[in-house]
């Protein structure tokens, strides 16, 4: 079994993970932990709840692990369960969608790294509808093609396409408006 | 504005408050310690099989219902065929009887 771990902990994506040597289940967890947290914290925009739902990915983890076939598998894995958790998770609060009203008034024009924008933005996707904002983390967040997003949510790949164009247009919509641009 | 940039930028991975894999760790090892149940398949065929039992003596008992009540209505008619024979019977008496009264009534008359 321990093999089975450390085969399932070495690196999967070049680049994105840190470079840490896991050999066990705790290495695993350090491993991939901001990208299951950040998941779930970008779906349901709530801390308390971003890590809840972190730490049951990672607790079926631990009792699925068997069935996992390699590193890759492990991430997509990951992904996926993260996903339709949040899914879950955020069906079942559903008490508020978060507004634009919310979202508060920008205090002045974007600026690159823009705090405040920045902020904005991440509400603006967590009041997408489900479906357009998984796309969107899964696309900026862990930087997926339109095909391996549709791998992950288990959808068609023109689904992906055209669900990210019409996110992208509404978040666009969202922004202009709040900012006060003028009408199209 | 470019979207993407600013996307990313807002969309960027966070690690998790302090102590989170801790955590995780300790529930994890919490899970394992727990007694697992032990899985038996043979719980599940014995509670398919009683419930086709009570299935079954629920039909059979039904069936014995039904069976005695067909046989109840059949002598209940037997039992009214026999009384309208009877009255039947009577009425055929009591015709003959009134007639042959009458018929004594007219003679006595006639003398």
């Amino acid at each position: 079994m321990a093999e089975h771990w450390q085969a399932l902990a070495a690196p999967a994506e070049a680049g994105r993970e840190k470079d840490t040597a896991p050999d066990d289940f705790a290495g695993l967890v350090r491993r991939h932990q901001a990208m299951v947290y950040s998941i779930a914290w970008h779906f349901l925009h709530d801390r308390g709840l971003a890590e809840e739902v972190a730490q049951e990915v990672f607790l079926r983890l631990h009792r699925e692990l068997g069935a996992l076939e390699s590193p890759d598998h492990v991430v997509l894995w990951l992904r996926r369960v993260t996903c339709h958790r949040a899914l879950d998770r955020w069906r079942r609060r559903r008490r508020e969608e978060i507004s634009l009203e919310e979202a508060g008034e920008l205090a002045s024009a974007p600026q690159e790294c823009d705090p405040l924008l920045e902020d904005r933005l991440r509400k603006l996707v967590a009041s997408l509808p489900p479906k357009w904002r998984a796309m969107v983390i899964l696309r900026y967040q862990e930087d997926l093609q339109p095909a391996e997003i549709a791998q992950v949510l288990n959808i068609p790949v023109g689904t992906v396409k055209s669900g990210l164009q019409r996110a992208l247009a509404t978040l666009r919509e969202k922004i202009r408006r709040s900012m006060g641009g003028p009408e199209q | 504005m470019n979207w993407e940039q600013e996307l990313r930028a807002a969309l960027r991975r966070h690690e998790p408050p302090a102590g989170f894999a801790e955590r995780v760790l300790e529930r994890a090892a919490t899970e394992s310690a727990a007694p697992v149940r032990r899985r038996r398949p043979w719980l599940r065929w014995c509670a398919v099989a009683a419930s086709l039992a009570l299935l079954a003596a629920g039909g059979y008992q039904y069936r014995e219902r039904r069976l005695r009540g067909e046989e109840a209505r059949d002598q209940l008619l037997e039992a009214l065929r026999v009384t309208e024979a009877k009255l039947e019977l009577v009425r055929k008496r009591l015709n003959r009887t009134s007639g042959a009264a009458h018929l004594e009534t007219r003679q006595e008359s006639r003398i």
